[in-house]
């Protein structure tokens, strides 16, 4: 009896699986196992997750690593996917002349006008003036409404500015109901003497003076020209519950639109589509632009940029090669999207929605050095490697594994980095292609759209469903359904949005409604892996034409979620195609498809 | 007739006047009523006692400097916050929690910072 291993290296992922095979022909899958791949896809470094892998997979049936007879490596395809993202309009706001933020509690409703002032200034005032005084956390609330309360006979306060979060505590001591704004952070960048409006939201609802531009125009009394020039703050502005802007007659306040550049594609056609077009545009023109041999962007522009930097990044990988340096994008996936992006010269870290492109670019290469992987492999485990067979062939065979298929069949084999489709003939043909975009795609689409700080929040929020906790004792799910518990929540998730990972709850840091969130994740899954999936299978397809597929196959990490297959299932059903999630011999899931398909063709040999 | 008003309880035995105040002010910021009583028992008695005398179900307990939040239907010993010799900002904050957890928003954080 031989041990014998197949190893699939993905972008994300390296998956091993082991089977038995007998001298009489007979085979048994014993064991299987992944683990994240060390290093670029393809490169040296690899080994490090496959002996471990392997280990793993070992470890389950109880066998050294010196049990194994042979170790079979896919022929990887040789595309690596990257991930960039660009703003292409910025708001740019000279002198700080605005505050926009959500104070949790903002005291006082309604608009002022007034000239601003200090409160240890406050000496300095004239009567007649209205005034807006600017309150810093070094006075406590009883100082500064006992000061104030002394001034108010004779000087016309209007409205206040609070750096310390004590709106009510003031509003509650003072002689005289005016909006007040707290929470400010940097309240010394507020220019004194300089005329500002003010206003609080009532419960409930948003600003709807400052958010106006003939808003701001009539509280501040600007003319048509400089009303124009206020149009950028009232958009920031919008659905804020308050807010403050100053006039700064020498202020200079702009919306850029960046020179976003125009993106080549060097195919049968020569086609240039510019990024400001919008995403679906910039999809067509890839589309028409034929087969690409390679794309590029326009120089010093942001585009340009951007995809120079995703093939600088891919150019470690083209080192590995003997004589082959260039690098060649050979397909793009781009995606509209917004992105919160913080206002320089913002006074309490307001941000502005940016119009954005999220692109996904994928590189073919010559071909990948597994070879050496193969040799590397040899050496330190001392056993037999050898690279067999094409990534995709391969992953077919394991999905014919999948209960209820039949030939021809068709699979998406979704992964981080690439969108891979593949048809399997009932005489052998295969047909593949590689499509750009894929899981890494969403998770940074759901980082910018949300602001979060961390990709790996957004990776958890792609990767599990939601909650919010409402009391200690239960929480509302995202469908709506409720769960109660037996013991209480730890108060540290009290109120917030959690993720349901399995065994544990993830805290969401930022304060985010859950609607937004699961609004954002959806929209992100869909744009990505519904466009690229009708996009590889339509490539793929006899005659192009998707009806001419039976059924279709998902397999791969992405295959895995708890949303994405039911997304593609609803578009296919269209064209009348049976998919689903694979189940890889009846018990993996959608995972280990290309391990399977490497160890049964053995057994075809 | 006694007519209870919706507020946050607040019992005390020898409370520190300073600590009270904030946690007084931390309530007030958002927006919600509170009374302060004097009452017998340990801190665990005082917090269980006040969240349940409380018709919005959230107390606090305060004996000399050291200070407890609790919550209706939570077992007696099981504080949501506790604290011994806090600083004026965490005092502050456990008052908004307090009123927070009426609120159903998210907690002021207590022991970081």
């Amino acid at each position: 009896m031989k041990l014998i291993a197949g190893v699939d290296i993905g972008n994300s992922t390296t998956e091993v699986c082991i089977g038995a095979a007998g001298e009489d022909g007979t085979f048994r899958f014993l064991s299987s196992a992944s683990r994240m791949t060390t290093g670029t896809k393809g490169t040296l470094p690899n080994v490090l997750g496959i002996k471990s892998a392997l280990e793993e997979a070992l470890d389950k049936i109880r066998q050294p690593l010196s049990a194994l007879d042979l170790v079979r490596l896919n022929e990887a395809a040789p595309v690596i996917g990257d991930t960039a993202m660009e703003t292409i309009t910025e708001t740019i706001i000279t002198e700080s002349s605005m505050i926009g933020h959500n104070p949790s509690t903002p005291a006082g409703a309604g608009d002022a006008v007034g000239e601003l002032l200090f409160l240890e200034n406050l000496w300095k005032g004239k009567p007649g003036i209205p005034y807006i005084v600017v309150v810093s956390n070094r006075f406590s609330y009883e100082e500064a409404s006992a000061r104030l309360n002394q001034h108010i006979p004779e000087l016309d306060i209007r409205g206040l500015i609070l750096q310390a979060d004590e709106a009510v505590l003031v509003e509650n001591r003072l002689g005289k109901k005016v909006p007040i704004v707290d929470e400010v952070r940097h309240i010394s960048k507020i220019p004194e003497g300089k005329t500002a409006a003010i206003e609080v939201a009532l419960p409930g609802t948003s600003i709807r003076m400052l958010s106006n531009p003939y808003g701001i125009a009539t509280l501040l009394g600007l003319n048509a020209e400089e009303t124009k020039a206020v149009t950028p703050i009232a958009k920031s502005l919008v659905g804020k519950r308050s807010a403050v802007v100053i006039r700064t007659p020498h202020g200079n306040i702009r919306e850029n639109v960046l020179p976003a550049g125009e993106i080549f594609f060097h195919g049968q056609q020569e086609v240039k589509v510019n990024i400001d077009a919008g995403a679906d545009r910039i999809m067509d023109s890839l589309a028409s632009a034929g087969e690409i041999r390679d794309i590029d962007g326009q120089e010093n522009t942001n585009v340009g940029n951007m995809l120079r930097r995703i093939k600088t990044s891919m150019a470690d990988v083209a080192k590995e090669h003997e004589n082959d340096s260039e690098i060649r994008i050979t397909d793009i996936l781009a995606v509209d999207t917004l992105a919160p992006v913080e206002i320089s010269g913002s006074l309490a870290g307001e941000t502005c929605m940016e119009k954005a492109v999220g692109i996904a670019a994928m590189v073919k290469t010559q071909q990948l050095p597994m070879q050496k992987i193969a040799q590397r492999l040899e050496q330190e485990l001392h056993v037999k490697a050898v690279v067999a067979g094409v990534e995709a062939v391969m992953a077919s065979l394991g999905a014919m594994t999948t209960p209820g298929t039949k030939l021809p069949l068709a699979i998406l084999d979704m992964g981080g980095g690439s969108t891979d489709a593949a048809i399997l003939q009932a005489d052998g043909t295969v047909r593949t292609t590689h499509q750009a975009g894929a899981g890494e795609l969403v998770s940074m689409l759901i980082q910018t759209e949300l602001g979060l700080h961390s990709r790996v929040t957004a990776e958890q929020i792609k990767k599990y469903p939601m909650g919010k906790v409402e009391s200690l004792f239960h929480m509302r799910l995202e469908n709506g359904s409720m769960q109660f518990f037996e013991d209480s929540i730890d108060p540290r998730y009290y109120g917030h949005v959690v993720l349901l990972a399995p065994g544990e709850m993830l805290k969401v840091e930022e304060d985010i409604p859950m609607e937004k969130i699961l609004e954002v994740r959806r929209d992100a899954k869909r744009k990505v892996f519904v466009r690229n999936a009708l996009r590889a299978l339509s490539i793929v397809a006899p005659d192009h034409d998707l009806r001419k597929i039976p059924n279709v196959v998902l397999v791969g990490g992405s295959a895995e979620d708890f949303e994405i297959p039911e997304m593609l299932m609803e578009a296919l059903s269209d064209y009348r195609i049976v998919c689903g999630r694979g189940n890889i011999r009846g018990v993996e899931g959608p995972r280990n498809a290309v391990a399977t398909g490497l160890l049964l063709s053995y057994l075809g040999k | 007739m006694v007519v209870n008003r919706p507020s946050i309880i607040i019992y005390c035995r020898d409370a520190d006047e300073d600590l009270l105040r904030e946690v007084c002010a931390g309530i007030e910021e958002e927006g919600v009523l509170f009374q302060v009583q004097s009452h017998e028992g340990d801190l665990d008695t005082l917090a269980f006692d006040a969240a349940n005398e409380s018709m919005l179900g959230s107390g606090i307990g305060i004996r000399g400097v050291r200070l407890a939040m609790q919550m209706q239907r939570l077992p007696k010993g099981k504080n949501v916050f506790e604290l011994n010799a806090p600083s004026f900002r965490q005092c502050r904050n456990l008052g908004a929690n307090s009123a927070r957890a009426i609120k159903k928003m998210p907690f002021k954080p207590i022991y970081e910072e």
